[in-house]
């Protein structure tokens, strides 16, 4: 590679090899190249958590010539029993190479390996220099046994030399033998791991990521390198959305526990909120252990078994040409323009709160508070789009991709796609359930509005393209869906106050004749005068905060007290009348 | 699949204007911000290791040969490797809007002298006007007014004059008084005094041995180079009778600290010699200051002497590598400080502490910025009865922060320096510069000399 292919990064990165800082302060702004500070040793996660590297405790199991032990733990889930923390013995040895120094422990050992060998034996005293310790505590009758953890450090505050230990076997008649040997050190006399400790047994603690600990492990390291909740996997030729989500909205929404032990797909039920009411339904230790092949890998948070297949709108085919872009772009900021006109007729005729009889339909106002509140956000959304629509055009007249002629898109479309792929006559109605029908048909996913921005991005996805407007195109699709999802969830809400002839959340509205309705003309003007100013807006392609922009929107707030002063009236703001021109 | 849509009436302007760029995220062009940049935000110092010194944080930075190179002709932008100099310069200048009290004074217990350096500032100790002496009850004031501030910060008392050691009883008395004071409301006490010797008596070096006192005592050099400007009023050398007295205190210092600091007149320029003399006595730390302010204007330093100073300084500091390659101390304070401060990246807006965390006390119960301006009006801030005056302070301070002093906020150097002594520049101007310079670059290159060969004596 010659210097002048040499990126600029790499320049800079070979300039900064050249400078070395010199005193304090030059060093501590000095950005030195390597492992951070987090990388080193001490500042490992292990330090906390021996699992992820070495546990000491291993070593002191083996503290006392002849007997292995275990630090019973209160927490332990195999012994919730109070009596059964602490030091438990879980093996006698008499091979034990320390024991051969030790005749007389030895002997002790030997006579008593028998009884030993039966019930379950703790250690209950540690005296060391004439220091004894109890590894438990009285409280009148009450014995509380003290937790492995806290003997561990006792065991581990041993120096070398002999120690006396009692052991008692808890299960049987509290039988108790007493034994005395040389605290066991760790290397031998060439400092090397004395040849007691069994290969595995120093490792036999760390973590087993793809077993145990990848279900739970104590500070979450690898259990938080797998999902939680995922969605299950599509069905062989199930409808999906062109995002690749289901199609079917219950499948769609209903995130399952990753690590439940039920594989089922008829039996997979939705997961519980919290990790704990989880837990009983989920792969267990050892279970996960022979089982982890079956856990799925998972992509866009979707389980997958098979090949992975990117939704409609990942595959969607792109346009020839960026004229052909444009033409699209100007119809779909059409159909978004009259969707918000639409909406925002709808959205005037849901009765405010204090217009609703709350006494003869429960919660009411509550409902038209959230539906208004819906309405609204969805045309507010639809209001970037168009505005997002507009810029994506801008930048392609700005790239010199498309000529400059056509100007701003801010016309209004005439028809809507509706259900089954035909479509039907903008038309500014109140929000009965058909009108709320039509309006999750224009914004299904799997829906005209979606699919033609999935060309549009396939195509501003190509170099050719300022990397922006295809982000802006993603923007729009994912908003999409949300809208779908929005207006269903409206419906869900409104349709409880539905009777059979009777809209208890709706207001009469009829579109208002600006001829004789001096509101309706003055809210037309405002309307009229909002499209003017974001005509000014678009054409400059300056959209942030350019005077226009602040125009429109303080219309846009007069239009809506004039909105609302006609809805009170019983009109809506009538924005166009296609039937009329006709 | 397109509709025929029905158009709204919609205003579209007949003639498109140009368009204009984009407003997010504005593109500033880079060429133009490195024009912009001040020149004096780095320094380019040539040598077999050559360097780059960052004014802000005072940050030394090896560089390699070629990339200098590259650097010195403009090939490459000093800006391009060292980013941070195109983020605007950080506010140098403060407000001193609280300015806390001073952690130090010096007390001039005694305005008058046994000797009659021709040189001195202070005319005798006289500060041109009459000899005094400071009683008791001003000294206990000031130190009252010293520790009443000083809230949990340690203090320093220090003894000017003058000579000091004339008002022995004062002297003795106001550390007796400081040190119960201090004691009763726990605070940490220093004490410091600037002394000829020639008075010492073995109760005062009991004194300073007890008291962990800095002495630091005014000698020339070698005795003959001494006694020509440092003379007795009965003619007798003054240089043995410093000596002699000093003695046991430099032999058995206790916990006291001994400097000697030579005062470098035109008459003799030498540093090196001067060095090694009083070393040859036994002085561990030895500093020179150079002569910029006289009552005999003969013997203060010229334009034409910096130079030649210079290379005295330097002769001198030589002398101290030497000494660290073999493995001893430094003893020549000039350059041990400058070291110091540019291995801390001392970085500073004014040239000391006066004023802010020092002042000293005349005779007469006056504060003034500090020992030089003594009996100065245009340096007064009240007196012990009335208190210090922070308004007095605070404008002083302000006006005479490096950035806004005039050849300074050009300069390269002006951080470590801090724009000079402001009794000095108040009286004859800014002279010398290259001299600082010089000396400062010549410290910095020392100091990668010294820091490549594991010389240094500091921690990193």
């Amino acid at each position: 590679m010659s210097d002048s292919n040499k990126s600029n990064f790499e320049e800079k990165s070979l300039r900064a090899q050249k400078i070395f800082p010199r005193n304090l302060t030059a060093r501590a702004a000095y950005q030195v190249a390597g492992n951070p500070v987090v990388a080193r040793l001490e500042s490992g996660v292990g330090n906390c958590y021996p699992g992820l590297e070495y546990d000491h405790r291993n070593l002191d199991r083996r503290f006392f010539p002849g007997l292995v032990f275990d630090f019973v733990s209160q927490d332990d889930a195999s012994a919730p029993s109070q009596k059964r923390r602490g030091l438990r013995l879980t093996a006698v040895e008499l091979n034990d190479p320390d024991l051969q120094g030790d005749q007389s422990l030895r002997d002790s050992l030997g006579s008593q390996s028998a009884a030993l060998g039966a019930g379950s034996w703790f250690v209950n005293e540690i005296e060391q220099d004439g220091k004894k310790i109890l590894t438990y505590e009285t409280a009148g009758n009450n014995i509380e046994y003290l937790d492995g953890m806290v003997i561990y450090q006792i065991v581990r505050g041993l120096n070398r030399g002999k120690v006396r230990i009692v052991l008692s076997n808890r299960d049987g008649d509290g039988a108790s033998v007493e034994l005395t040997g040389e605290r066991r050190g760790f290397l031998n006399e060439d400092g090397v791991i004395k040849s007691v400790f069994q290969p595995g047994e120093l490792t036999q603690s760390l973590c087993s990521p793809w077993q145990h600990d990848f279900r739970d492990c104590g500070c979450n390291y690898w259990a938080s390198n797998h999902p939680d909740i995922v969605l299950t996997e599509d069905e062989v030729g199930e409808a999906l959305l062109p995002t690749g989500g289901s199609a079917d909205p219950h499948r769609a929404q209903t995130l399952v526990d990753w690590l439940r032990a039920d594989r089922n797909r008829e039996a997979a039920a939705e997961a519980f909120p919290t990790r704990e009411e989880n837990r009983l339904f989920q792969m267990d230790h050892y279970e996960i252990n022979r089982r982890w092949e079956q856990l799925a890998v998972v992509l866009e948070g979707k389980e997958i078994s098979s090949i992975y297949r990117p939704g409609e709108i990942h595959r969607a085919a792109p346009l020839a040409s960026p004229q052909e872009v444009a033409d699209r772009l100007r119809y779909l900021a059409s159909l978004e323009h009259v969707l918000i006109l639409e909406y925002l007729y709808a959205y005037f005729s849901i009765a405010p709160p204090d217009r609703v009889d709350a006494n003869r339909f429960p919660d009411i106002d509550d409902a038209v508070i959230f539906a208004r509140h819906q309405l609204l956000m969805i045309a507010v959304s639809e209001m970037r789009h168009l505005r997002w629509a507009n810029q994506i055009l801008w930048e392609l007249e700005h790239a010199k991709l498309i000529s400059a002629e056509s100007g701003p898109a801010l016309e209004v479309a005439e028809t809507v796609p509706a259900a089954g792929g035909g479509h039907r006559k903008a038309e500014l109605r109140v929000l009965t359930m058909d009108t709320l029908q039509d309006f999750i048909d224009v914004e299904a996913p799997s829906g005209t509005l979606d699919g033609q921005y999935a060309s549009v991005a396939a195509t501003l996805r190509e170099p050719l393209y300022p990397p922006s407007a295809y982000q802006l195109a993603e923007r729009i699709i994912a908003d999409g869906v949300e809208h779908f999802s929005r207006f269903r969830e409206l419906k869900l809400v409104l349709k409880n106050y539905l009777s059979e002839n009777e809209s208890p959340y709706l207001l009469a509205l009829t579109p208002a004749d600006p001829q004789t309705n001096e509101t309706a003309a003055a809210a037309l003007a405002a309307y009229s005068s909002i499209i003017e100013n974001l005509a000014e807006a678009y054409e400059k392609g300056d959209m942030e905060d350019a005077k226009y922009i602040i125009t429109s929107r303080q219309k846009m707030e007069e239009l809506e007290t004039l909105a609302r002063k006609l809805a009170a009236d019983g009109f809506g703001i009538p924005f166009f009348n296609f039937e009329q021109s006709e | 699949m397109l509709v025929e849509n029905k158009k709204i009436p919609v205003q579209v302007p007949p003639s498109r204007r140009a368009l204009p760029v984009l407003t997010r995220g504005a593109l500033i062009e880079p060429s133009e911000t490195l024009q912009k940049t001040p020149a004096a935000r780095y320094h380019l110092i040539e040598g077999a290791t050559p360097l780059v010194f960052l004014l802000e944080g005072s940050r030394l930075f090896a560089v390699e040969p070629e990339l200098f190179a590259e650097l010195k002709t403009g090939a490459v932008a000093v800006e391009e490797v060292f980013p941070e100099l195109l983020a605007p310069l950080a506010a140098s200048i403060a407000d001193f809007d609280s300015l806390a009290e001073p952690t130090a004074i010096s007390l001039n217990v005694a305005q008058s002298c046994n000797l009659s350096c021709g040189y001195c500032y202070a005319d005798e100790g006289r500060f041109g006007g009459k000899a005094g002496a400071m009683t008791s009850e001003t000294a206990f004031a000031a130190i009252d007014n010293l520790l009443a501030g000083a809230g949990d910060r340690p203090v320093t008392v220090g003894f000017m004059g003058g000579e000091p050691f004339v008002n022995r009883k004062v002297l003795h008395a106001s550390v007796a008084y400081a040190r119960r004071r201090a004691a009763a409301q726990n605070t940490k006490i220093r004490f410091s005094v600037t002394t000829n010797g020639t008075l010492l008596q073995p109760a005062d070096i009991e004194l300073l041995r007890a008291n962990g006192f800095s002495v630091t005592v005014s000698l020339d050099g070698a005795e003959q180079t001494n006694n020509r400007l440092r003379r007795s009023k009965d003619g007798s050398s003054s240089f043995a009778r410093t000596i002699e007295n000093l003695k046991p205190l430099l032999r058995k210092p206790g916990a006291a600290k001994l400097a000697a600091r030579a005062t470098v007149t035109r008459a003799d320029l030498r540093v090196r010699e001067r060095v090694a003399s009083l070393a040859a006595v036994g002085f561990a730390d030895i500093g020179v200051s150079p002569l910029r302010q006289s009552p005999d204007a003969s013997l203060a330093l010229t334009d034409s002497d910096w130079s030649s100073f210079l290379n005295e300084m330097i002769r001198a500091a030589e002398d101290e590598i030497l000494r660290l390659q073999r493995g001893e101390k430094l003893r020549f304070s000039n350059f041990a400080e400058a070291l110091r401060q540019i291995h801390r990246g001392a970085s500073r807006n004014l040239p000391c502490g006066s004023a802010s965390n020092y002042v000293s006390v005349a005779a007469d119960g006056n504060y003034f910025s500090c020992h030089r301006t003594i009996d100065n009006e245009f340096f007064a801030f009240g007196n012990t009865a009335d208190g210090l005056s922070a308004a007095a302070r605070r404008r002083f301070l302000s006006a005479r922060q490096v950035d806004r002093q005039e050849p300074c906020s050009s300069c390269w150097a002006r951080y470590l320096c801090g724009g000079g002594c402001h009794a000095e520049v108040a009286a004859v101007g800014r002279g010398g510069c290259d001299y600082i310079r010089g000396w400062l670059e010549f410290c910095l290159r020392s100091y990668d000399r010294l820091a490549s060969a594991n010389l240094l004596p500091f921690d990193f």
